[in-house]
């Protein structure tokens, strides 16, 4: 949406990085005046328009910081997955299979309650608790869109740069991840989007995040409909602003031209 | 002219793709500044030994050596043995992420550490080589499958090997393409390149090789210059494939 608005002359990196920097200015400029735009809406959301805007910020940072991390452990997943060694492709294989089948919510549960009781000492506050289990579980789906993506990189892109005299690592960073990249941006870009709004499940937990501070509203104020819309929109406003991020990421990969 | 020496060496080289033997006992030696051609039916086993040559495919017995040295899979060893070995694909893959200057100047920056700049000038001259100055800064899906394989030998020639091998470098391209590729091997070749190519070019073979190896079921069934092996092919299988190829 966003990428069509720079004038055709631009280079495709120049028409990314100003996506991307328009992106991210939208983002922090939507999170810093929410609060401001919200205070003017009436009752019931006015006087709670700061309760608001702080969820929407604990909400975003929560995806940011188990997005990150979910993304380092599906990279490592999918290298695991596809490693020489049995016993470490195994290790993969069954982290993937645990995560994808139990629910979302019992792995958040698990972590917050159960945890400390299997390993004493190991308290985790709320947010960390969810951070963990919501990066345990993107890691999972991670993993598997980033192993179709190493996949999906021809035989001849490797043997060409072995035969070159490149080493493992060289192969691996210059050629191989590159172009596996591009190829599991998309379902990566699905996995974030789904997180965003998974966070939800945080509140579970009592984390006060966006979907928590819209039921404590709205069961205080009696008026659900002005309460899980406001919140419903803001997650819209939020994961519009991460799609506008990773499409101009993607434009940037797209060296073929194939998005116009 | 310099001192004829065996570079590459093949003694008793045996390959095996489960229960399908593609290399038998093969022996051979690849000298410098020669150009060597081999020829043969599919699945004879010619570009397994050249893939063996520079370890995409090990061998499971015998010995390879280049320029003495063994070829293992000790990775340090191998990486160098690589870069003195240029390779071209029948399908070219050039990297599709890449700029053809980035393409070319890839193995120079990371191997040699060469600097950018420098290794853009370089780059630079190979193209000119080629032929392809004009198409530096394309990616490879804007390219012909002529240019793509031209950009394919410059890359190779990036890391400024001792010998160039050739997997049917001219299989993948249309007819009209093939010319453009020839004439750059031919260039190559008159520039002292020693050079072991796998063709179906039968006119090539005449004209640039300084030796034929013919391949038939995993072994060297015949090896001569090309004034002899096309003129006296020493049996009939040999002549049915010439026949063939229409040479």
């Amino acid at each position: 949406m966003l990428i069509a608005l720079w004038p055709h002359r631009w280079s495709r990196q120049q028409r990314s990085n100003a996506t991307l920097v328009s992106a991210l200015v939208l983002t922090v400029f939507a999170l810093a005046l929410l609060g401001q735009v919200l205070s003017f809406l009436p009752e019931p959301i006015g006087p709670n328009a700061q309760a608001f805007s702080a969820g929407a910020r604990t909400t975003l940072w929560l995806t940011l910081v188990s997005g990150s991390v979910g993304l380092a452990l599906g990279t490592g997943a999918a290298l695991a997955r596809t490693a020489r060694w049995a016993a470490v492709r195994w290790v993969a294989s069954f982290y993937i299979w645990a995560i994808r089948g139990t629910p979302l919510l019992v792995q958040i549960l698990f972590v917050y309650f159960a945890l400390p009781v299997l390993v004493p000492g190991l308290n985790l506050p709320d947010f960390a608790a969810a951070v963990v289990a919501l990066a345990l579980n993107v890691g999972a789906y991670n993993a598997e869109a980033i192993r179709a993506g190493l996949l999906a990189v021809p035989r001849g892109q490797t043997e060409a740069a072995r035969a070159l005299g490149l080493g493992r690592t060289h192969v691996f960073f210059d050629v191989v991840f590159p172009q596996a990249f591009k190829i599991s941006l998309p379902p990566l870009v699905s996995n974030f989007v789904a997180l965003l709004k998974d966070s939800s499940l945080a509140y579970a937990i009592g984390v006060v995040e966006l979907t928590n501070v819209g039921n404590r509203i709205q069961s205080a104020t009696f008026q659900p409909i002005a309460t899980l819309t406001t919140v419903a929109v803001t997650y819209l406003l939020l994961t519009t602003l991460v799609t506008q991020i990773s499409n101009a990421i993607e434009y940037r990969f797209d060296v073929e031209g194939r998005n116009q | 002219m310099s001192a004829i020496s065996p570079y590459i060496v093949a003694d008793r080289v045996c390959k095996s793709f489960g229960a399908h033997q593609v290399l038998r006992d093969v022996s051979t030696h690849f000298n410098t500044g020669e150009v060597t051609v081999i020829i043969g039916a599919s699945g004879s086993g010619k570009s397994t030994l050249l893939r063996a040559i520079n370890r995409l495919e090990p061998h499971d017995s015998g010995t390879i050596t280049i320029d003495g040295v063994p070829v293992t899979d000790d990775p340090n060893t191998l990486q160098r043995q690589r870069s003195e070995v240029g390779m071209v694909f029948q399908q070219f893959n050039l990297f599709g992420h890449l700029s053809v200057l980035d393409n070319i100047t890839l193995a120079p920056r990371r191997i040699r550490r060469t600097a950018r700049a420098q290794a853009n000038e370089q780059a630079m001259v190979l193209l000119r080589r080629v032929g392809l100055q004009e198409h530096a800064h394309k990616y490879p899906w804007q390219l012909s499958g002529g240019q793509q394989q031209r950009v394919a030998i410059a890359r190779a020639l990036a890391m400024a090997p001792q010998v160039m091998l050739f997997d049917e470098p001219t299989s993948a391209l249309d007819p009209e393409m093939v010319q453009e590729v020839l004439d750059v091997m031919r260039e190559l070749a008159r520039g002292g390149m020693t050079m072991i190519v796998v063709t179906h070019e039968m006119g090539f073979a005449r004209e640039v090789a300084d030796r034929v190896l013919f391949f038939d079921q995993g072994c060297i069934a015949h090896d001569a210059p090309p004034a002899d092996f096309f003129n006296d092919p020493g049996n009939d299988r040999i002549r049915a494939f010439i026949g063939r190829m229409g040479a």
